[in-house]
């Protein structure tokens, strides 16, 4: 059997004492389609504890539907778990003047660690105008931003995401996915620009994929998400835990990547 | 480590794919290797070429490839008895026992075919009375109408995917007592518990969709759910085990 000692510990424990998760990828709140159990603000903290997540960072389900209504319920439920729970502002592009009213209130809502688009959901171009001002305000303030891509879409394509990396390189963007079904399409341009990351929710279910990113793209590239409350954090855990991939590597996309790409954003401590 | 529990895989295959597989499984010695690297001891596989060309062809190349592999046991593919391709029944059952094989899985979709009563007859309650179990992809219409046809049938649905599935599948698991859930791809945070807690673990089965996805995501999520023991054992690999014994092929 495998001999990690991080793989070991995970499987005897449900934690790693010495590598703690770092989240980028998570949300919160009800959403169509899926029943999840274990919705609930102080739920998903356990969830964290059960599976040894230092720290997550999510957007709301609210948020895609209702941007105003979604960022506020953010900023409330993350003032909640101070330096365990942080937020990303969801951008809608279809609402230009609320939107100029959500990046003014970046400022007074000291858990947002960064800003959050689904051009899928919203039907828009990630290099279309109407996500102009979004960006903008990220690039000024060299922002973290997680986007959602896939490979093939309209909106958010690997080839989408190289557009906005060169445009604006002072952003760190993380690839939702990693353009899942793109992906040697997504690590191509993570290897390109040193300010594309990256993401692993739903990528880590597709056998190879995190062996072929660490590889070709380099395991300083590649963080983990799970989209909690969606996937029980252990699934996505195991995949890398027992990928074929050295020690040093799990706890780079495990922890230390994310740690760094933190650092200096987290203006709560 | 709970070094007791015997993981077996319910859901794994072998062999390519038309549209390619991100990380191809091309034999059973490929297989073998990674269930040793994960900690899975036995799996029930199935040969991609029963779906993709034929089970004529199909269920001839999984016999070969599982001989004189005790940790494996062998899924052959069913086609519909009226046009005759596979030996009819009973001397199929036989031929089942003959290749080391105890389930069975239909591919409707693939193979062109209504999996039905008007189509399989009394074939479908030869599997019910024998306990074969019957698996297929995740598809709830067909699932739904599968047990309404046949009640009795120990029926497997698997692969369901990662988006949710409980208000499809939980009324099933009412209705129906020889409906099994195959886990690979049921990621739901704390939905194995949740499920655990309403329905018992008897209907759970450990899988993971291999090679499309890797084995290790279930394998950790099956090791650290919020279970009793007797349920982490029961779906890592009982449940699956049992299934597999009652079957009668003589
Ligand atoms: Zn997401």
């Amino acid at each position: 059997m495998i001999d990690s000692p991080i793989a070991r510990e995970f499987l005897e424990t449900g934690r790693c004492a010495s590598c703690g998760v770092i989240d980028l990828h998570a949300h919160y709140g009800h959403f169509r389609g899926i029943y999840m159990p274990n919705h609930g603000p102080q739920q998903m903290i356990a969830t964290m504890d059960r599976c040894g997540v230092d720290l997550m960072v999510s957007s709301g389900h609210t948020a895609l539907a209702d941007m105003v209504r979604g960022n506020a319920e953010m900023a409330a439920v993350t003032a909640q778990y101070p330096g365990r729970w942080y937020a990303y502002l969801t951008y809608d592009p279809h609402l230009r003047e609320l939107g100029r009213r959500e990046l003014e209130l970046y400022d007074t809502r000291p858990t947002f660690a960064g800003i959050k688009l689904h051009p899928t959901f919203h039907q828009t171009p990630i290099t279309a105008d109407a996500y102009r001002p979004v960006l903008e305000f990220a690039a000024a303030r060299s922002l973290l931003l997680l986007t959602h891509t896939w490979g093939g879409s309209a909106f958010d394509s690997p080839a989408h995401i190289a557009q906005v990396a060169e445009r604006y390189p002072s952003i760190t963007l993380l690839c939702g996915h990693s353009g899942h079904g793109q992906f040697a399409e997504c690590m191509d341009v993570a290897r390109r620009f040193s300010n594309v990351y990256l993401e692993l929710t739903a990528a880590y279910a597709v056998r190879g994929v995190i062996e072929d990113m660490v590889e070709r793209v380099g395991a300083h590239k590649v963080v983990l998400g799970y989209d909690l409350p969606w996937f029980d954090p252990h699934y996505a855990i195991g995949c890398v835990v027992m990928a074929h991939i050295s020690d040093e590597a799990r706890r780079l996309i495990l922890r230390e990547n994310a740690l760094r790409l933190l650092q200096g954003r987290l203006r709560v401590p | 480590m709970s070094s007791d529990i015997v993981y077996m895989d319910c859901n794994v295959s072998v062999g390519a794919e038309y549209a390619g597989t991100y990380r191809p499984c091309l034999g059973v010695e490929q297989l073998l290797a990674e269930m040793d690297w994960h900690g899975v001891e036995q799996a029930l596989v199935c040969h991609t070429l029963e779906r993709n060309q034929s089970p004529v062809v199909g269920n001839a190349v999984l016999a070969e490839e599982i001989a004189h592999q005790p940790r494996l046991v062998g899924a052959w593919s069913i086609l519909p008895p009226q046009t005759e391709e596979l030996t009819p029944t009973p001397a199929f059952f036989h031929e089942m026992a003959a290749a080391g094989v105890r389930a069975l899985w239909a591919w409707p979709t693939e193979h062109r075919y209504v999996l039905n009563r008007i189509t399989f007859g009394c074939v479908l309650d030869e599997l019910s009375e024998r306990r074969i179990p019957l698996l297929i992809p995740c598809d709830w219409d067909l699932a739904y109408h599968v047990l309404a046809d046949y009640s009795e049938l120990t029926l497997v649905v698997t692969a369901q995917g990662p988006w949710g599935n409980d208000r499809y599948f939980r009324p099933l698991l009412e209705r129906y007592p020889r409906f099994y859930v195959d886990i690979s791809r049921y990621e739901l945070d704390c939905g194995l518990r949740e499920l655990v807690n309403r329905y018992g673990a008897d209907r759970l089965l450990y899988g993971s969709a291999f090679p499309q996805a890797p084995m290790g995501g279930p394998r950790l999520m099956v090791a650290r759910a919020e279970i009793d023991e007797p349920s982490r054992r029961a779906i890592a690999g009982g449940n699956l085990r049992r299934l597999l014994e009652e079957v009668e092929l003589a």
